[in-house]
Protein backbone atom coordinates (compact mmCIF):
# COMPACT_ATOMS: atom_id res chain seq x y z
CA UNK A 1 0.00 0.00 0.00
CA UNK A 2 3.20 2.01 0.92
CA UNK A 3 4.11 1.45 -2.45
CA UNK A 4 0.98 2.56 -4.20
CA UNK A 5 1.01 5.96 -2.01
CA UNK A 6 4.90 6.56 -3.49
CA UNK A 7 3.50 6.51 -7.03
CA UNK A 8 0.39 8.78 -6.10
CA UNK A 9 3.19 11.44 -4.48
CA UNK A 10 5.42 10.76 -7.32
CA UNK A 11 2.63 11.55 -9.81
CA UNK A 12 1.86 14.82 -8.27
CA UNK A 13 5.76 15.29 -8.05
CA UNK A 14 5.88 15.58 -11.51
CA UNK A 15 2.51 17.56 -12.22
CA UNK A 16 4.00 20.04 -9.63
CA UNK A 17 7.05 19.96 -12.01
CA UNK A 18 5.05 20.51 -15.31
CA UNK A 19 3.01 23.34 -13.51
CA UNK A 20 6.41 25.05 -13.08
CA UNK A 21 6.87 25.44 -16.93
CA UNK A 22 3.57 27.76 -17.04
CA UNK A 23 4.95 30.02 -14.01
CA UNK A 24 5.10 33.51 -15.55
CA UNK A 25 8.56 35.37 -15.40
CA UNK A 26 8.87 38.54 -13.71
CA UNK A 27 12.28 41.33 -14.55
CA UNK A 28 14.47 39.82 -11.92
CA UNK A 29 15.64 42.06 -9.06
CA UNK A 30 16.31 42.13 -5.70
CA UNK A 31 13.52 40.39 -4.07
CA UNK A 32 13.51 36.81 -3.27
CA UNK A 33 11.11 36.86 -0.77
CA UNK A 34 8.44 37.08 -3.92
CA UNK A 35 9.44 34.27 -5.62
CA UNK A 36 9.17 32.12 -2.46
CA UNK A 37 5.56 33.77 -1.96
CA UNK A 38 4.41 32.64 -5.04
CA UNK A 39 6.14 29.09 -5.18
CA UNK A 40 4.06 28.58 -2.24
CA UNK A 41 0.71 29.49 -3.77
CA UNK A 42 1.68 27.16 -7.54
CA UNK A 43 2.72 24.16 -5.24
CA UNK A 44 0.27 24.67 -2.65
CA UNK A 45 -2.25 23.14 -4.61
CA UNK A 46 -0.69 19.57 -5.48
CA UNK A 47 -0.03 19.22 -1.56
CA UNK A 48 -2.94 20.07 -0.67
CA UNK A 49 -4.02 17.66 -2.49
CA UNK A 50 -1.40 14.72 -1.59
CA UNK A 51 -2.68 15.78 1.94
CA UNK A 52 -6.41 14.98 1.13
CA UNK A 53 -5.53 11.76 -0.21
CA UNK A 54 -3.42 10.54 2.37
CA UNK A 55 -6.66 11.24 5.00
CA UNK A 56 -8.27 9.28 2.42
CA UNK A 57 -5.95 6.50 1.72
CA UNK A 58 -5.83 5.95 5.68
CA UNK A 59 -9.33 6.07 5.90
CA UNK A 60 -9.45 2.97 3.57
CA UNK A 61 -6.37 1.18 5.08
CA UNK A 62 -8.31 1.75 8.51
CA UNK A 63 -11.58 0.42 6.86
CA UNK A 64 -9.90 -2.38 5.30
CA UNK A 65 -7.85 -3.25 8.85
CA UNK A 66 -11.04 -2.99 10.46
CA UNK A 67 -12.87 -5.68 8.15
CA UNK A 68 -9.72 -7.91 8.92
CA UNK A 69 -9.99 -8.09 12.95
CA UNK A 70 -13.26 -9.58 12.38
CA UNK B 1 20.16 51.94 35.63
CA UNK B 2 22.11 51.01 32.25
CA UNK B 3 20.64 49.64 29.33
CA UNK B 4 22.43 48.13 26.64
CA UNK B 5 20.77 46.55 23.47
CA UNK B 6 21.75 42.89 22.41
CA UNK B 7 23.38 41.66 19.47
CA UNK B 8 20.80 41.42 16.34
CA UNK B 9 17.49 42.05 17.85
CA UNK B 10 17.73 45.37 16.26
CA UNK B 11 16.01 43.82 13.49
CA UNK B 12 12.71 43.22 15.15
CA UNK B 13 10.75 46.17 15.17
CA UNK B 14 8.21 43.91 17.48
CA UNK B 15 10.13 45.13 19.96
CA UNK B 16 14.20 44.97 20.68
CA UNK B 17 16.02 42.62 23.58
CA UNK B 18 18.25 44.74 25.98
CA UNK B 19 20.23 43.88 29.07
CA UNK B 20 20.05 46.02 32.66
CA UNK B 21 22.09 45.37 35.76
CA UNK B 22 22.77 41.91 33.93
CA UNK B 23 19.66 40.94 33.68
CA UNK B 24 18.00 40.21 29.92
CA UNK B 25 15.29 41.64 28.91
CA UNK B 26 12.73 42.16 25.88
CA UNK B 27 10.62 45.14 24.82
CA UNK B 28 7.00 44.54 23.10
CA UNK B 29 6.37 47.31 21.33
CA UNK B 30 2.43 48.63 20.97
CA UNK B 31 2.49 47.55 17.16
CA UNK B 32 2.89 43.67 18.92
CA UNK B 33 0.17 43.96 21.19
CA UNK B 34 -2.75 42.04 19.57
CA UNK B 35 -0.10 39.20 18.37
CA UNK B 36 1.58 39.02 21.82
CA UNK B 37 -1.98 38.86 23.59
CA UNK B 38 -2.83 36.22 21.06
CA UNK B 39 0.01 34.29 22.23
CA UNK B 40 -0.18 34.74 26.27
CA UNK B 41 -4.33 34.21 25.98
CA UNK B 42 -5.25 31.28 23.64
CA UNK B 43 -3.19 28.55 25.15
CA UNK B 44 0.14 28.52 23.05
CA UNK B 45 2.03 29.83 25.55
CA UNK B 46 1.33 27.41 28.02
CA UNK B 47 1.36 25.14 25.47
CA UNK B 48 4.88 25.31 24.14
CA UNK B 49 6.14 26.32 27.39
CA UNK B 50 4.95 23.37 29.14
CA UNK B 51 6.23 20.98 26.40
CA UNK B 52 9.71 23.02 26.27
CA UNK B 53 9.48 24.15 23.08
CA UNK B 54 9.37 27.95 24.30
CA UNK B 55 11.75 30.15 26.53
CA UNK B 56 9.28 30.91 29.37
CA UNK B 57 9.41 34.93 30.76
CA UNK B 58 7.69 36.94 33.41
CA UNK B 59 6.32 40.29 32.61
CA UNK B 60 8.07 43.17 34.55
CA UNK B 61 7.38 46.78 34.99
CA UNK B 62 7.10 48.20 31.63
CA UNK B 63 9.00 51.42 32.68
CA UNK B 64 11.98 50.03 33.00
CA UNK B 65 12.26 50.33 28.85
CA UNK B 66 11.62 53.86 29.46
CA UNK B 67 9.41 54.44 25.86
CA UNK B 68 6.91 56.02 24.77
CA UNK B 69 6.34 52.62 22.38
CA UNK B 70 6.65 49.89 25.06
CA UNK B 71 3.00 47.84 25.34
CA UNK B 72 5.17 45.20 27.87
CA UNK B 73 8.64 44.10 29.09
CA UNK B 74 9.24 40.79 29.76
CA UNK B 75 12.04 38.99 31.60
CA UNK B 76 12.57 35.93 29.55
CA UNK B 77 14.36 32.75 31.34
CA UNK B 78 18.14 33.59 30.75
CA UNK B 79 19.93 30.67 28.56
CA UNK B 80 23.22 29.61 30.23
CA UNK B 81 24.87 29.78 27.13
CA UNK B 82 24.02 30.90 23.60
CA UNK B 83 25.70 28.46 20.47
CA UNK B 84 24.93 29.44 16.46
CA UNK B 85 24.03 27.23 14.05
CA UNK B 86 27.26 27.15 12.38
CA UNK B 87 28.75 25.77 15.64
CA UNK B 88 26.24 22.88 15.75
CA UNK B 89 26.77 19.38 14.40
CA UNK B 90 24.50 17.84 12.05
CA UNK B 91 22.12 15.91 14.50
CA UNK B 92 21.66 19.35 16.37
CA UNK B 93 20.32 21.37 13.52
CA UNK B 94 17.83 18.69 12.27
CA UNK B 95 17.11 18.84 15.87
CA UNK B 96 16.58 22.11 15.83
CA UNK B 97 14.68 22.59 12.62
CA UNK B 98 12.37 19.38 13.53
CA UNK B 99 11.60 21.89 17.01
CA UNK B 100 10.72 24.60 14.71
CA UNK B 101 8.24 22.64 12.74
CA UNK B 102 6.64 21.62 15.46
CA UNK B 103 6.30 24.50 16.94
CA UNK B 104 4.98 25.68 13.62
CA UNK B 105 2.51 22.86 13.80
CA UNK B 106 1.15 23.67 16.80
CA UNK B 107 0.95 27.50 16.82
CA UNK B 108 -1.42 26.84 13.58
CA UNK B 109 -3.85 24.53 15.88
CA UNK B 110 -4.15 27.80 18.01
CA UNK B 111 -4.55 30.28 14.96
CA UNK B 112 -1.01 31.54 15.13
CA UNK B 113 1.64 31.21 13.09
CA UNK B 114 5.36 31.51 13.05
CA UNK B 115 6.53 34.98 11.18
CA UNK B 116 10.54 34.34 11.19
CA UNK B 117 12.45 30.84 11.26
CA UNK B 118 15.81 31.80 12.12
CA UNK B 119 17.84 29.05 13.18
CA UNK B 120 19.27 31.95 15.51
CA UNK B 121 15.78 31.80 17.33
CA UNK B 122 16.87 28.63 18.37
CA UNK B 123 19.27 27.36 21.25
CA UNK B 124 19.79 24.32 23.56
CA UNK B 125 18.87 24.27 26.82
CA UNK B 126 19.01 20.97 29.11
CA UNK B 127 20.49 19.19 25.63
CA UNK B 128 17.06 20.10 23.80
CA UNK B 129 16.28 22.57 21.06
CA UNK B 130 13.87 25.38 22.02
CA UNK B 131 12.42 28.84 20.73
CA UNK B 132 13.96 32.03 22.12
CA UNK B 133 12.53 34.82 20.18
CA UNK B 134 9.07 34.77 21.90
CA UNK B 135 7.94 37.57 19.34
CA UNK B 136 8.12 35.30 16.56
CA UNK B 137 4.07 34.77 16.45
CA UNK B 138 1.59 36.29 14.60
CA UNK B 139 -2.12 36.06 14.36
CA UNK B 140 -2.34 33.79 11.10
CA UNK B 141 -4.40 35.39 8.63
CA UNK B 142 -6.43 32.63 6.82
CA UNK B 143 -5.39 31.73 3.46
CA UNK B 144 -1.81 33.20 3.46
CA UNK B 145 1.07 31.27 2.80
CA UNK B 146 4.07 31.01 5.24
CA UNK B 147 5.46 33.85 5.62
CA UNK B 148 8.57 32.49 7.43
CA UNK B 149 9.07 29.78 4.33
CA UNK B 150 12.04 30.94 2.63
CA UNK B 151 14.05 31.47 5.41
CA UNK B 152 13.16 28.02 7.19
CA UNK B 153 14.44 27.03 3.58
CA UNK B 154 17.42 28.67 3.92
CA UNK B 155 18.67 27.93 7.31
CA UNK B 156 17.44 24.77 7.43
CA UNK B 157 16.89 22.47 4.56
CA UNK B 158 19.59 23.78 2.30
CA UNK B 159 22.83 23.40 4.79
CA UNK B 160 21.38 19.94 5.77
CA UNK B 161 21.02 18.78 2.55
CA UNK B 162 24.59 20.10 1.71
CA UNK B 163 25.77 18.10 4.67
CA UNK B 164 23.84 15.49 4.11
CA UNK B 165 24.72 15.10 0.02
CA UNK B 166 27.57 17.06 -0.33
CA UNK B 167 29.96 17.19 2.90
CA UNK B 168 28.91 18.00 6.40
CA UNK B 169 32.00 20.80 6.24
CA UNK B 170 28.98 23.03 4.32
CA UNK B 171 27.18 23.39 7.41
CA UNK B 172 29.77 26.34 8.23
CA UNK B 173 28.63 28.08 5.11
CA UNK B 174 25.91 29.71 7.40
CA UNK B 175 28.51 31.76 8.89
CA UNK B 176 29.35 33.44 5.64
CA UNK B 177 25.45 34.03 5.28
CA UNK B 178 23.80 35.11 8.14
CA UNK B 179 20.30 35.05 6.68
CA UNK B 180 21.02 31.02 5.71
CA UNK B 181 22.31 30.09 2.60
CA UNK B 182 20.74 31.18 -0.58
CA UNK B 183 18.96 28.87 -2.41
CA UNK B 184 20.09 29.20 -5.73
CA UNK B 185 24.26 28.44 -4.30
CA UNK B 186 22.58 25.35 -2.40
CA UNK B 187 20.98 24.29 -5.75
CA UNK B 188 24.45 24.82 -7.40
CA UNK B 189 26.15 22.64 -4.77
CA UNK B 190 23.96 19.72 -4.68
CA UNK B 191 24.68 16.51 -6.84
CA UNK B 192 22.03 15.87 -10.15
CA UNK B 193 21.04 12.95 -8.30
CA UNK B 194 19.73 15.30 -5.73
CA UNK B 195 17.24 16.68 -7.94
CA UNK B 196 15.67 12.86 -7.34
CA UNK B 197 14.20 13.50 -4.05
CA UNK B 198 10.39 15.08 -3.89
CA UNK B 199 12.01 17.41 -0.87
CA UNK B 200 14.96 18.67 -1.92
CA UNK B 201 13.57 18.93 -5.39
CA UNK B 202 11.18 20.62 -4.33
CA UNK B 203 12.65 23.07 -1.31
CA UNK B 204 15.76 23.86 -2.66
CA UNK B 205 15.88 23.61 -6.70
CA UNK B 206 12.32 24.77 -7.73
CA UNK B 207 12.04 26.97 -4.40
CA UNK B 208 15.64 28.09 -6.00
CA UNK B 209 14.19 28.64 -9.96
CA UNK B 210 11.29 30.20 -8.38
CA UNK B 211 12.91 32.91 -6.25
CA UNK B 212 15.05 34.14 -8.98
CA UNK B 213 12.27 34.43 -11.45
CA UNK B 214 10.03 36.41 -9.30
CA UNK B 215 12.46 38.18 -7.40
CA UNK B 216 10.71 41.52 -8.93
CA UNK B 217 7.42 40.50 -8.46
CA UNK B 218 7.05 42.48 -5.17
CA UNK B 219 4.08 40.16 -3.73
CA UNK B 220 3.67 39.63 0.38
CA UNK B 221 2.24 36.89 1.39
CA UNK B 222 -1.33 39.13 1.99
CA UNK B 223 -1.59 39.13 -1.51
CA UNK B 224 -1.81 36.17 -1.99
CA UNK B 225 -4.85 35.70 0.84
CA UNK B 226 -7.40 33.34 -0.03
CA UNK B 227 -5.16 31.52 -2.32
CA UNK B 228 -3.71 29.19 0.07
CA UNK B 229 -5.51 26.85 1.98
CA UNK B 230 -5.06 25.48 4.98
CA UNK B 231 -4.66 21.96 3.68
CA UNK B 232 -1.95 23.55 1.67
CA UNK B 233 -0.16 24.94 4.62
CA UNK B 234 -0.45 21.45 6.49
CA UNK B 235 1.30 20.33 2.83
CA UNK B 236 4.12 22.40 2.77
CA UNK B 237 5.04 21.81 6.92
CA UNK B 238 4.37 17.84 6.41
CA UNK B 239 6.61 17.82 3.51
CA UNK B 240 9.34 19.86 4.91
CA UNK B 241 8.87 17.43 8.09
CA UNK B 242 9.29 14.16 6.06
CA UNK B 243 12.34 16.29 3.77
CA UNK B 244 14.13 17.24 7.15
CA UNK B 245 13.50 13.69 8.34
CA UNK B 246 14.91 12.39 5.01
CA UNK B 247 18.36 13.75 5.34
CA UNK B 248 20.90 11.56 6.94
CA UNK B 249 24.85 11.37 7.85
CA UNK B 250 26.62 8.68 9.79
CA UNK B 251 29.54 9.41 11.53
CA UNK B 252 32.68 7.70 11.39
CA UNK B 253 35.83 6.96 9.80
CA UNK B 254 37.52 10.38 10.39
CA UNK B 255 41.00 11.07 12.49
CA UNK B 256 39.25 11.88 15.86
CA UNK B 257 36.12 9.98 16.05
CA UNK B 258 37.89 7.25 16.58
CA UNK B 259 40.84 8.67 18.58
CA UNK B 260 39.89 6.88 22.08
CA UNK B 261 38.47 3.57 20.46
CA UNK B 262 42.01 3.13 19.10
CA UNK B 263 44.34 4.92 21.45
CA UNK B 264 47.69 3.65 21.72
CA UNK B 265 49.59 6.36 23.47
CA UNK B 266 47.54 5.74 26.63
CA UNK B 267 47.51 2.62 28.84
CA UNK B 268 44.54 1.88 30.50
CA UNK B 269 45.71 3.26 34.04
CA UNK B 270 47.14 6.12 32.16
CA UNK B 271 43.76 6.96 31.05
CA UNK B 272 42.15 5.98 34.56
CA UNK B 273 45.05 8.17 36.38
CA UNK B 274 43.70 10.99 34.03
CA UNK B 275 40.74 10.54 34.20
CA UNK B 276 40.58 10.62 38.66
CA UNK B 277 43.02 13.74 38.47
CA UNK B 278 40.56 15.93 36.16
CA UNK B 279 37.92 14.72 38.41
CA UNK B 280 39.31 15.22 41.47
CA UNK B 281 40.21 19.05 40.19
CA UNK B 282 36.59 19.36 38.95
CA UNK B 283 35.83 18.49 42.72
CA UNK B 284 37.56 21.42 44.45
CA UNK B 285 36.56 23.98 41.98
CA UNK B 286 32.80 22.83 41.85
CA UNK B 287 32.30 25.04 38.62
CA UNK B 288 28.76 26.06 37.24
CA UNK B 289 30.10 27.10 33.13
CA UNK B 290 32.85 24.50 32.03
CA UNK B 291 34.72 24.59 28.46
CA UNK B 292 36.34 21.64 27.32
CA UNK B 293 38.83 22.65 24.18
CA UNK B 294 39.43 19.75 22.02
CA UNK B 295 36.49 17.83 24.15
CA UNK B 296 36.62 14.75 20.95
CA UNK B 297 33.66 12.94 21.81
CA UNK B 298 33.17 14.22 25.42
CA UNK B 299 34.75 11.57 27.30
CA UNK B 300 36.21 14.46 29.76
CA UNK B 301 33.30 16.44 29.25
CA UNK B 302 30.81 14.38 30.97
CA UNK B 303 32.73 14.03 34.01
CA UNK B 304 31.99 18.16 34.33
CA UNK B 305 28.66 17.47 33.23
CA UNK B 306 27.86 14.41 35.68
CA UNK B 307 29.13 17.12 38.74
CA UNK B 308 26.17 19.08 37.56
CA UNK B 309 28.82 21.99 35.28
CA UNK B 310 27.01 23.50 31.95
CA UNK B 311 30.00 22.23 29.96
CA UNK B 312 30.43 23.20 26.56
CA UNK B 313 32.27 20.73 24.39
CA UNK B 314 33.95 22.10 21.57
CA UNK B 315 35.66 20.15 18.88
CA UNK B 316 36.64 20.87 15.17
CA UNK B 317 36.07 17.44 13.89
CA UNK B 318 31.92 17.00 12.86
CA UNK B 319 32.30 13.39 13.42
CA UNK B 320 33.39 13.62 16.97
CA UNK B 321 30.71 16.13 17.86
CA UNK B 322 27.97 14.22 16.24
CA UNK B 323 28.93 11.28 18.14
CA UNK B 324 28.76 13.05 21.47
CA UNK B 325 25.68 14.77 20.45
CA UNK B 326 23.73 11.59 19.95
CA UNK B 327 25.12 9.91 22.98
CA UNK B 328 23.79 12.89 24.70
CA UNK B 329 20.16 12.63 22.82
CA UNK B 330 20.12 8.89 23.69
CA UNK B 331 21.27 9.66 28.16
CA UNK B 332 19.47 12.64 28.14
CA UNK B 333 22.35 14.56 29.44
CA UNK B 334 20.86 17.90 30.37
CA UNK B 335 24.17 19.71 30.85
CA UNK B 336 26.04 19.22 27.70
CA UNK B 337 26.68 21.20 24.92
CA UNK B 338 28.93 19.73 22.15
CA UNK B 339 29.73 21.83 19.34
CA UNK B 340 31.66 22.10 16.01
CA UNK B 341 34.21 24.87 16.61
CA UNK B 342 37.79 25.32 15.50
CA UNK B 343 40.13 27.11 17.87
CA UNK B 344 42.32 28.13 15.51
CA UNK B 345 40.30 29.75 13.86
CA UNK B 346 37.05 30.31 16.41
CA UNK B 347 33.93 31.62 15.54
CA UNK B 348 34.14 35.80 14.62
CA UNK B 349 31.66 38.37 15.38
CA UNK B 350 29.65 38.75 12.66
CA UNK B 351 27.00 40.41 11.33
CA UNK B 352 25.65 44.38 11.21
CA UNK B 353 28.96 46.52 12.62
CA UNK B 354 30.34 42.53 13.26
CA UNK B 355 28.12 42.93 16.85
CA UNK B 356 25.22 40.65 16.30
CA UNK B 357 26.67 37.26 17.14
CA UNK B 358 29.78 36.80 19.39
CA UNK B 359 32.73 35.41 19.88
CA UNK B 360 33.13 32.24 21.96
CA UNK B 361 35.02 34.46 25.20
CA UNK B 362 31.81 37.22 24.85
CA UNK B 363 29.45 34.37 25.46
CA UNK B 364 30.74 33.68 29.04
CA UNK B 365 34.15 33.22 30.35
CA UNK B 366 33.95 29.27 32.09
CA UNK B 367 34.65 28.78 35.63
CA UNK B 368 36.95 26.01 34.35
CA UNK B 369 38.50 25.19 30.92
CA UNK B 370 39.56 21.79 30.12
CA UNK B 371 42.37 21.80 27.31
CA UNK B 372 43.17 17.56 27.27
CA UNK B 373 45.50 16.37 24.72
CA UNK B 374 45.57 19.45 22.86
CA UNK B 375 48.55 21.31 23.61
CA UNK B 376 50.79 20.18 20.82
CA UNK B 377 47.76 20.22 17.71
CA UNK B 378 48.14 24.47 18.76
CA UNK B 379 51.90 24.57 19.84
CA UNK B 380 53.22 22.43 16.91
CA UNK B 381 50.46 22.04 14.46
CA UNK B 382 49.23 25.44 14.29
CA UNK B 383 52.40 27.13 15.14
CA UNK B 384 50.94 28.92 18.51
CA UNK B 385 53.43 29.83 20.90
CA UNK B 386 53.11 28.73 24.56
CA UNK B 387 51.66 32.58 25.75
CA UNK B 388 50.04 33.52 23.22
CA UNK B 389 47.86 30.08 23.95
CA UNK B 390 47.87 31.58 27.70
CA UNK B 391 46.77 34.39 26.81
CA UNK B 392 43.17 33.16 24.67
CA UNK B 393 42.96 30.54 27.28
CA UNK B 394 42.68 32.91 30.07
CA UNK B 395 40.36 35.00 28.18
CA UNK B 396 37.98 32.21 27.94
CA UNK B 397 38.38 30.63 31.43
CA UNK B 398 39.18 31.15 34.97
CA UNK B 399 40.63 28.29 36.07
CA UNK B 400 42.49 25.57 33.79
CA UNK B 401 43.01 22.20 33.67
CA UNK B 402 45.94 21.72 30.98
CA UNK B 403 47.55 18.40 29.88
CA UNK B 404 51.43 19.12 29.01
CA UNK B 405 52.50 16.44 26.51
CA UNK B 406 55.88 16.11 25.78
CA UNK B 407 57.98 16.11 22.42
CA UNK B 408 59.12 12.64 22.31
CA UNK B 409 55.23 11.69 22.70
CA UNK B 410 53.89 9.27 19.45
CA UNK B 411 51.44 11.92 19.18
CA UNK B 412 53.81 14.90 18.34
CA UNK B 413 56.34 12.94 16.61
CA UNK B 414 53.14 12.20 13.96
CA UNK B 415 52.83 15.96 13.91
CA UNK B 416 56.42 16.36 13.12
CA UNK B 417 57.15 13.65 10.43
CA UNK B 418 55.82 15.99 7.80
CA UNK B 419 58.06 19.06 9.05
CA UNK B 420 60.84 20.57 9.98
CA UNK B 421 61.36 20.63 13.78
CA UNK B 422 61.42 24.35 14.35
CA UNK B 423 59.90 24.17 17.84
CA UNK B 424 62.92 24.28 19.96
CA UNK B 425 60.59 26.10 22.78
CA UNK B 426 58.42 23.41 22.85
CA UNK B 427 59.33 21.79 26.40
CA UNK B 428 57.69 21.63 29.22
CA UNK B 429 60.14 24.62 30.97
CA UNK B 430 58.87 27.07 28.04
CA UNK B 431 55.39 25.75 28.56
CA UNK B 432 55.21 26.91 32.24
CA UNK B 433 56.73 29.83 31.61
CA UNK B 434 54.56 30.97 29.12
CA UNK B 435 51.68 30.02 30.98
CA UNK B 436 52.95 31.68 34.00
CA UNK B 437 52.30 35.38 32.55
CA UNK B 438 48.52 34.60 33.09
CA UNK B 439 47.86 31.78 34.81
CA UNK B 440 49.31 30.55 38.75
CA UNK B 441 50.16 26.98 38.58
CA UNK B 442 48.78 25.31 41.44
CA UNK B 443 49.43 21.85 40.96
CA UNK B 444 51.15 18.97 38.69
CA UNK B 445 50.56 15.61 38.27
CA UNK B 446 52.61 13.29 36.01
CA UNK B 447 50.63 10.44 34.35
CA UNK B 448 52.22 7.03 35.04
CA UNK B 449 54.43 5.96 32.04
CA UNK B 450 53.41 8.69 29.22
CA UNK B 451 55.66 11.40 30.05
CA UNK B 452 52.86 14.04 30.03
CA UNK B 453 51.39 15.97 32.46
CA UNK B 454 48.29 17.39 34.10
CA UNK B 455 47.98 21.27 35.45
CA UNK B 456 45.43 22.66 37.09
CA UNK B 457 46.36 26.68 36.88
CA UNK B 458 44.56 29.51 38.72
CA UNK B 459 43.95 33.10 37.20
CA UNK B 460 45.47 35.50 39.43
Amino acid sequence: MKTRFGFICWALYLAVLMSMLWVPAANAYLDPGSGSVIFQVVVGGALALSVGLKIFWHRIVRFFSRKDDH
Amino acid sequence: MTKAGIGGSFRDPSGTVFESDGVLYREVAHSYRPHYDALLSNGLYESLTASGLLVPHEEVDPDIAGGANVYRVIRPERIPFISYPYEWCFGALKDAALAMLRIQSIAMEHGISLKDASAFNIQFRDGKPLLIDTLSFEIYEEGTPWAAYRQFCQHFVAPLALMSNVDVRLGLLSKLYIDGIPLELASALLPGRSRFSIGTKLHIHSHAKSSQKHAGARVSVRDMKGRFSSRAFRGFIESLTSTVKSYQWQPSGTTWADYYSEADHYSREALEQKRRVVAAHLDELNPSLVLDLGANTGIFSRLAAERGALTVSLDLDPAAVELSYREMVSKDEANLLPLVFDLTNPSPPIGWSNAERDTLDRRGVADVGIALALIHHLAIGNNVPFALLAAYFRKLCKNLIIEFVPKDDSKVQVLLASREDVFADYDEKFFESGFENYFEIRQRTELAGTGRSVYLMRAP
